[in-house]
């Protein structure tokens, strides 16, 4: 390796990059302009708002139906507020014909005064207040009626105690002070500790991006990627030249960011504290994330250079950069979500464990064990990333990528429904309805919802899609009779294989724990007290088992027959998990696809899947509303409490169960691919 | 000098079919020669070329330049060779200097020769009025200059061409053709490839026909009109093509 070279890139590469406008401009002077610009213009202009908004006049229209001596005082108490103007009385009050003027915004607020007597016999004035609360004005109007009334309400109740005779104090009987014990400094941290980590893994990718993409996949464009390489640089040189400059920019980038952020929230904190509290935003804290985002940025780095890479012009470069950007906000936003803390399963999520620790920093509260699993599990990608980077550098099909590799189609040539992308294209749609439609079937009404789902969303489409196109689908989806024998090993094979998901549940659940009120939901599925046991087989079990088999077993592996049917299984598996639209079941129910997957193709008749997966889930439903009766498996099923050693004797008799399997279908074709 | 040995480059299509670009292709060029690589767009010249300048990996053959083999010692074989090519571009945002002075770098040339290479250079190639002016503001023929001297900056033996006149005016083009008998004349190899008869018979010392990955003919202008008894080379090339044609298809199936 020749560090001069290395460095001779370097050197070109930042020269180059400076002098591009659009670089120095994303990365250097955005930073340096936007904080000042968003920050002190803001909150000035909400400050000169405000201020505006106590000037304004409020006018109020009071319908008074007592005109008694207290009714009357509190009018023209009300009136008596700074800037309300009192509307003149008019004969015939009418209500809606003032609510319309709130919404008119002619007037902001109506007050309507009457009484009732209370249950032990003293009157009660009742005031109702017509407002508007998304309008500011209105809102400001309440407000000050409203303080304004329970100062009246404390007058009225004194008059009323002194003239029994009975000390006012006598209503004091509990004082509540409280005492903020956190220090102004982490008050600010709280609140920026939200949305800071969220700004700079943003920033970091945005600021990387526009340089990674043009580093290489420029190159390609501009036609000076192969002057460079057969000039005298080894390959991995070039890569690493390239490699350091996306750093150092992305580097410059974050340092400007953060610290253009803290004179501006420096300056914001002390407009608002005042002059008398002597406030510093902890510089520390900063300095710290300053450090620890190096290895966050390298990894940005290298994944968007392997990306820039793979690309063959800048504009393709962008394109795959989105979906990286895209994931990384959603992933960074865990830090505005309350309730989730930093663990170690957290610390191993790329993105979700810097958003989470940023937070902590910024609370003071991080621990190192945390810090040093972040980021040596960080490098260990970034060096991965790395090697993949080199990797597509050499590789010479990668590079010089023409442009007659199509671009994706969902819908290929020969219209062909089994294509891997119209399947995926099916899929996607199905899943879209599912969130879309079928959750908020789901929400009126569970069960109903839930059966509703199945035959609508789920399994008609796929009859039709397959009718439409003439497809002969007792063929397509192996709809044949099988050896009975296969049906008993299934039944068989029901407990090891919930035992393997409910253990490996419980596992993910130590890790990335699961809330209480989720449990509660799943519980309320798998033994609903209000409907009979049979509906619920029915609901639960049986159609699942019926229509999710028809799509993914009848219909969407075959897409991907011709891939292999390893591939064919693994892929339809995974969709089949991420169909659950539930990332805390989506490894137990991604295996189960696989080994429903794996059934279809071993037995070639959908009818074992089907059966299979009718009992997995019946078998889920009878355990947790008899579990507690069988001895051994019990309230262990119900409670999530299954002994982590069942899962040996588990994993032994599948291993059996399809040794079974292989010596009973040995005869069926299993590598036939349909045409 | 090159020695180009059974070089075989097979690229994978999309349906999984074996595309050979380069089949067994055979030359040498050697020292002060220039041998013109000339066949139809598509007929495996820039594939051979990139072969030959280490960029791509042949799938079967070998390939010595200057003694070096093009798979075991591919840096040695960078550092001997220029290469110059009609569609490479330069970096719009450095000035000719900086180009050259770069890619001085990566030829591992001393920065007190890129100095005294760039004011040779400069002399040759008549750069005086744009060498510190960024390459955006430069004209193609500028431009092509800047190409040249960035190719030559490390004084390599061998000199690769690959189509360098394509999409060039006449003066511009006149550049180049220039530049290549300097070359010749400093005694360096060169292999130029073309698709323009015309210009492979006014520079070649042998011309090596390829057609669809494989060698045609090979031959100095006089040694293929004889064997042809064809004067003009354009229908030289055609009377192979059609040979070869009738040869496979004689052939049993």
């Amino acid at each position: 390796m020749n560090l001069n070279k290395i460095f001779t890139i370097y050197k070109k590469e930042l020269l180059d990059l400076i002098r591009d406008r659009r670089t120095v401009i994303t990365s250097f002077v955005l930073p340096v302009i936007l904080y000042p610009l968003i920050m002190i213009g803001f909150s000035s202009m909400m400050m000169r708002q405000e201020t505006k908004l106590e000037q304004e006049t409020l006018v109020v229209y009071i319908h008074d139906n007592l005109e008694t001596e207290n009714s009357n005082m509190i009018q023209s108490e009300i009136a008596e507020l700074e800037t309300f103007q009192i509307m003149n009385k008019v004969p015939n009050y009418l209500r809606d014909t003032y609510i319309d003027l709130i919404n008119e915004k002619s007037i902001q607020g109506l007050i309507e005064i009457s009484d009732s007597l209370s249950s032990s016999g003293y009157q009660v004035i009742d005031i109702t207040v017509f407002y508007d609360e998304t309008k500011e004005k209105s809102k400001l109007t309440y407000r000050k009626v409203k303080d304004k009334l329970y100062e009246i309400e404390d007058k009225l109740i004194s008059e009323r105690l002194t003239r029994i005779k009975i000390n006012k104090e006598i209503l004091n009987a509990v004082n509540i002070n409280n005492e903020n014990i956190a220090p102004p400094e982490q008050m600010v941290g709280f609140a920026l500790g939200k949305f800071l980590p969220y700004l700079l893994i943003i920033l970091t990718i945005s600021g990387a991006s526009v340089v990674a993409s043009d580093l290489i996949a420029g190159e390609k464009e501009r036609g000076t990627l192969e002057t460079i390489l057969v000039s005298g640089a080894k390959r991995f040189e070039l890569v690493l030249g390239k490699y350091l400059t996306i750093i150092t920019i992305s580097i410059i980038t974050v340092l400007l960011n953060l610290f253009s952020m803290y004179i501006s929230f420096q300056h914001i904190f002390k407009q608002a504290a005042g002059e008398d509290l002597n406030f510093q935003l902890p510089i520390t804290n900063f300095v710290i994330i300053l450090l620890i985002m190096i290895p966050l940025i390298t990894l940005f780095s290298a994944l968007l250079l392997s990306l820039s890479t793979f690309s063959r012009n800048t504009k393709e470069a962008h394109s795959y950069q989105m979906p990286i950007m895209f994931g990384a906000i959603m992933l960074s936003m865990v830090s505005f979500l309350p309730g989730f803390e930093l663990n170690f399963g957290f610390s191993l999520i790329p993105i979700v464990n810097y958003s989470l620790l940023i937070r902590n920093i910024m609370l003071n509260s991080f621990q190192l064990k945390y810090l040093f699993t972040i980021v040596g599990i960080t490098i260990l990608f970034d060096v991965v990333m790395v090697y993949i980077s080199i990797n597509l550098f050499n590789n010479e099909s990668v590079l010089f990528r023409t442009s007659d590799d199509k671009p994706l189609k969902f819908w290929g040539k020969n219209k062909n429904i089994f294509s891997p992308q119209f399947v995926t294209f099916f899929f996607i749609l199905v899943t879209l309805s599912l969130y879309y439609v079928g959750g908020s079937w789901q929400a009126k009404d569970l069960m109903q919802g839930l059966m509703r789902t199945e035959i609508i969303l789920i399994f008609f489409p796929t009859i039709l899609l397959l009718k439409i196109s003439k497809t002969n689908i007792k063929k397509t989806m192996n709809l044949k009779l099988n050896n009975p024998v296969n049906f008993l090993i299934i039944l068989l094979s029901t407990l090891p294989l919930i035992i393997i998901s409910g253990v490996l549940s419980q596992l993910i659940n130590m890790v990335y724990p699961v809330s209480e009120s989720y449990l509660e939901g799943l519980k309320n599925v798998i033994s609903n007290q209000d409907i009979s046991l049979w509906k619920n087989l029915l609901i639960v079990a049986l159609l699942p088992g019926i229509c999710e088999e028809v799509m993914f077993r009848g219909y969407i592996i075959n897409g991907f027959l011709k891939q292999g049917k390893w591939r064919a299984i693994i892929i339809t598996g995974v969709l089949f998990g991420i169909m659950h639209l539930d990332p805390f079941r989506f490894i137990p129910v991604t295996l189960l696809g696989i080994w429903m997957g794996y059934l279809l193709i071993r037995t070639r008749s959908l009818y074992i899947p089907i059966f299979a997966h009718i009992l997995n889930n019946g078998f889920a439903i009878l355990l947790a509303n008899f579990g507690d009766k069988i001895p051994f498996l019990g309230s262990s099923f119900t409670e999530g409490k299954i002994p982590f050693y069942y899962i040996l004797p588990a994993i032994v008799s599948i291993y059996y169960i399809i040794k079974w399997l292989e010596t009973t279908n040995s005869k069926v074709q299993i590598d036939q691919v349909l045409e | 000098m090159i020695e180009a040995k059974n070089l075989t480059k097979i690229f994978k299509k999309k349906d999984g079919s074996n595309l050979y670009a380069v089949e067994n292709l055979s030359f040498e060029a050697n020292k002060g020669e220039i041998v013109v690589l000339l066949g139809v767009n598509g007929a495996g010249k820039t594939t051979t070329m990139r072969m030959l300048s280490t960029v791509l990996k042949p799938s079967s053959g070998t390939a010595q330049l200057e003694g070096y083999n093009i798979i075991e010692q591919p840096q040695k074989v960078r550092v001997n060779l220029g290469f110059l090519s009609g569609d490479t571009g330069l970096y719009a945002r450095l000035t000719a200097r900086e180009v050259i002075t770069y890619f001085g770098r990566l030829y591992d040339v001393p920065d007190e020769k890129i100095l005294k290479r760039i004011d040779e250079l400069t002399d040759l190639l008549d750069m005086h009025d744009f060498l510190d002016k960024k390459v955006d503001l430069l004209s193609t023929g500028m431009k092509q200059k800047v190409s040249i001297a960035r190719s030559i900056i490390h004084d390599p033996p061998v000199m690769i061409f690959d189509e360098p006149t394509v999409g060039l005016d006449i003066l511009t083009a006149k550049n180049i053709v220039e530049f290549i008998h300097k070359c010749k004349a400093d005694d360096k190899c060169v292999l130029f490839s073309t698709h323009i008869m015309r210009e492979a018979e006014r520079i070649a010392d042998k011309i090596v026909m390829i057609h669809e990955g494989k060698i045609l003919a090979e031959g100095s202008w006089e040694d293929l009109k004889q064997d042809t008894g064809v004067r003009d080379l354009d229908d030289i090339f055609i009377y192979y093509v059609d040979r070869t044609k009738q040869e496979r298809g004689s052939e049993p199936q």
